[in-house]
């Protein structure tokens, strides 16, 4: 009975050992990867502490004087804390949305094509998200300069309407941002969902075919339902940067305009526009800190919330 | 089911990390910041050690100061003959263009030169003025070597409050090793850049009062609307003395007769260029509106100066000289003149400015002098020379600094390059370009003359003149405008998020009625509004508080 059991124990032991000797070429592989990781995302933890103090590099991090919580204040103390919270998270759940069902459509629409042009149209789509966002920028001034863009002596000027002073009128703006943001990332975004589309079993598609499944049918019956928990992880970790906002959307393609800004100032713009001549590495990394806290709690709940409700998606 | 989200995830990462070079700026910038200062822990630590290795050598010199100077540098010769190399000094400064070309020909010559005269190598490091600030500001909180730095784009204050900046007055740095920085900047000047009593940086000799509002127009046009510049009455730098009325007089004559160009390049400057309201403490969330004689802290932006501005700008908009895309435009004005599109433009003068700004503007520039001269409780202060709090030898930084003061040959490498490829001697000894060489092939040509720490010491260039040292300093003491606060600097950290505020909502409010696009009562008014609700009120107390006590401790009235 000892024997047998000590016997059990050790094949056990021996294809663990076995399993881990096959797997070392994955784990070489993974190695960069996860060094990668440490290195720019654990190592620097502990400079966290950073946030709670009076920097001077004369005393350095760690020796530097702890003043609590006095470098968030700036992050609420005035009534500007509203409107910068409020653009990043309605701007950040409204591209949550219109990301994910715009690349979902456009991904279905790439997966039913089965011509040659496929991959060019894949790559145009792409395009924009290479494009620096100052680029960007200045396409976009491109088409709506007061003096000389494109809008205003081309398209209103052929419908006989007055020059808009775009980068003066608020109202637009919601607008053009998420349009930007759109154009510029459906195309990454739909290379995930393109990809989940085309591993799904055709034989799923044959058999609805064969029953009289219309296209349409098997869409939104077949694709969608199956895309779900790619649809849920992917809008999990987007929750998780809800506080985090694109800085060059919203600083480089509104042209830094101060007429703008209570539609355009978000959290990141506003730490960028009030310590960029001070400097203040501690107030800096104290709203990175609140950030990522606040993001880290919402992925967190987030999920509990999908594990409540469908526990197959939940992430963790 | 789960196996498969993780390996769509594990995919995920691998095209994130691929394609997501410059996603998340704020996390990785974040990141890297606390990297670097971790290794300034390091780094602090043994500046520590040696700064006392030094300390010991010094006191062990002989007392006479010329003495002190001429052992440390015996020592160093001494010590480079056992290590077979001499010990190295960074020197680090901006100019426009990045580093020039000819750069390492140029330190090759000078360490020929400083091996000899201060036992060291210098090697200069140029930076492209956009990068110099991040740069600067992650290597001096990396522990990289820099030993003497320019503060300017970097901000004294920031360098101050940041501590990467020594006490220049430490162990009597500056007295034993400093004879030629005291010879060449006057106490006064130096004073004006010590805060809290302590001296951190040395003031580049150069022009610290301005003559406000210069109105400079390109003569060309002047030429074509038949505008005799010569016939007007002189101010006493030699620019024509005129009104705000001519001014607008020849703006309508322009306008009418170039339609297609723009008649102004608008910057927001009127305060800083055209007015002297002293922005006290460094910025203009409370200033001083009669400097020379008061230093009570006001509301800049319901003053008359800024309300007369606005209202100018307003006026010169509605008549149709401003750029209707001014606000998104931030080329500089003087590359707006440049590019041929505008004609005038606005910013100070002083001597020599005439070829300055005919330089920047590529076209001969008519200088109009519509202000007074003015010298602002900053302007000394504004970007001293620094030595690094890091530096392994402070003694030898001390030196070059001082060596960057009063000797000619270092000062002309600096400041020209090198005789025969970048500049030639003139027979009267003012120089010009060498053969064959212009502004744009010469491979030396930082044209940061301003930011030297003395570039008067160094060669003349041909058509500024020879005596442009000595008038520079007639112009600076004759100023008849000098601030009271001269030399107060203020640490705001304590009013930190104020400041925060106050920036957004000047940022949000300002430029739309500064460029002439709302009328001023309204745009003052609401702009006033969002600087009270930002916290103002606040700030300026603080500021005024801040003053006071500056006021009482160096006895100004």
């Amino acid at each position: 009975m000892m024997s047998e059991h000590n016997k059990s124990a050790g094949t056990l032991h021996r294809t663990g050992k076995k399993k881990a000797v096959r797997y070392i070429p994955l784990y070489l592989m993974a190695f960069p990867g996860m060094l990668y990781l440490f290195v720019n995302n654990y190592m620097p933890l502990p400079g966290l502490i950073l946030a709670f103090k009076k920097y001077s590099a004369r005393k350095g991090i760690f020796g530097s004087k702890f003043v609590g919580f006095k470098n968030f204040k700036y992050l609420f103390a005035t009534q500007d804390a509203f409107i910068i919270t409020r653009n990043t998270i309605c701007y950040n759940i409204v591209f949550i949305i219109v990301n994910t069902v715009c690349a979902i459509f456009v991904a279905i629409l790439l997966a039913e094509m089965t011509s040659k042009v496929k991959k060019l149209y894949q790559s145009l789509i792409l395009l924009p998200y290479m494009i620096s966002m100052v680029i960007v920028s200045y396409l976009v001034f491109g088409f709506l300069s007061t003096e000389n863009g494109f809008f205003n002596n081309t398209i209103l000027k052929a419908f006989g309407a007055a020059p808009v002073s775009w980068y003066m009128e608020k109202k637009y703006w919601p607008f053009i941002l998420v349009f930007v943001n759109t154009w510029k990332s459906i195309g990454y975004n739909c290379v995930i969902y393109l990809a989940t589309i085309l591993s799904f079993d055709r034989s799923i598609y044959e058999s609805a075919a064969i029953d009289g499944a219309s296209k349409w049918q098997q869409i939104r019956k077949i694709t969608v339902p199956l895309l779900k928990p790619t649809i849920i992880m992917l809008t999990l970790l987007a929750v998780g940067r809800i506080f985090y906002s694109d800085f060059g959307l919203f600083y480089q393609v509104p042209q830094n305009q101060g007429a703008l800004f209570s539609v355009t100032n978000t959290i990141d713009t506003y730490v960028y526009r009030g310590l960029l001549e001070s400097g203040d590495m501690a107030m800096s990394s104290a709203a990175g800190l609140y950030q990522s806290i606040v993001g880290f709690i919402l992925v967190l709940g987030a999920n509990l919330l999908v594990r409540k409700i469908e526990p197959d998606s939940a992430l963790f | 089911m789960k196996k498969k989200i993780v390996s769509v995830l594990l995919c995920m990462v691998t095209v994130t990390s691929m394609l997501g070079g410059c996603g998340s700026a704020g996390t990785q910038s974040g990141a890297a910041a606390s990297d670097t200062a971790k290794e300034a822990v390091a780094g602090a630590s043994k500046s520590a050690d040696s700064a006392s290795a030094v300390s010991a050598d010094a006191s062990s010199g002989s007392s006479a100061l010329s003495a002190d100077a001429q052992q440390a540098i015996a020592d160093r010769k001494a010590k480079a003959q056992k290590d077979g190399k001499y010990e190295k000094i960074v020197v680090s400064f901006f100019d426009w263009t990045g580093k020039p070309a000819g750069l390492d020909r140029i330190n090759a010559d000078i360490c020929k030169y400083t091996e000899d005269a201060l036992g060291l190598d210098v090697e200069l490091q140029i930076i492209d003025s956009a990068a110099y600030g991040d740069d600067m500001k992650l290597m001096l909180s990396s522990g990289e070597q820099v030993d003497l730095f320019s503060t300017c784009a970097l901000g004294y204050n920031v360098c101050i409050n940041n501590g990467y900046v020594m006490d220049l007055e430490e162990d009597d740095l500056l007295s034993k090793y400093g004879t030629g920085i005291s010879a060449a900047v006057r106490k006064d000047y130096l004073d004006a850049c010590r805060v809290g009593g302590t001296l951190y940086g040395i003031p580049p000799i150069k022009d610290y009062a301005i003559q406000t509002a210069a109105v400079c127009i390109g003569q060309e046009y002047l030429d074509g609307i038949g505008y005799d510049y010569s016939s007007l009455q002189a101010d006493n730098l030699g620019y024509a003395k005129v009104t705000w009325d001519d001014i607008n007089g020849i703006f309508k004559q322009l306008h009418t007769k170039y339609p297609d160009k723009f008649v102004m390049a608008i910057q927001d400057n009127g305060l800083s260029q055209g007015s002297s309201v002293d922005p006290v403490g460094g910025d203009y969330y409370g200033g001083l509106l009669d400097p020379q004689n008061s230093l009570k802290v006001e509301d800049v932006y319901t003053s008359d100066t800024f309300k007369e501005w606005c209202q100018r700008a307003y006026d010169w908009n509605q008549a149709g000289y401003i750029s209707q895309d001014a606000l998104t435009d931030d080329t500089g004005a003087s590359a707006k003149v440049k590019s041929g599109s505008y004609m005038a433009m606005m910013a100070c003068s002083k001597p020599g400015y005439k070829t300055q700004i005919s330089g920047e503007c590529g076209r001969d520039m008519a200088v109009f002098d519509v202000g007074n001269s003015f010298m602002s409780s900053s302007s000394v202060s504004a970007f001293p020379w620094c030595i690094n709090q890091n530096t392994e030898d402070p003694v030898a930084a001390m030196q070059v600094l001082n060596a960057l003061y009063s000797d000619p040959v270092l000062s002309n490498y600096l400041c020209w390059g090198e005789e025969g490829k970048e500049y030639k001697v003139n027979s009267d000894t003012s120089i010009t370009y060498a053969d064959g060489v212009d502004a744009n092939n010469s491979q030396y040509y930082p044209n940061v003359l301003w930011m030297m720490p003395n570039p008067y010491v160094a060669h003349v260039w041909q058509g500024d003149p020879l005596d442009i040292g000595q008038q520079m300093a007639t112009f600076n003491d004759s100023c008849e405008c000098k601030s009271k606060a001269l030399g107060f600097t203020w640490d705001n950290s304590d009013v930190s998020s104020e400041y925060t505020a106050l920036k957004n909502a000047y940022d949000q409010y300002a430029p739309q009625v500064v460029f002439g696009f709302t009328a001023p009562e309204e745009g003052i008014k609401q702009l006033d509004d969002a600087l009270k609700a930002a916290g103002l009120d606040d700030y300026m107390a603080a500021k005024q508080e801040a003053l006071d006590k500056w006021a009482k401790e160096s006895g100004v009235q």
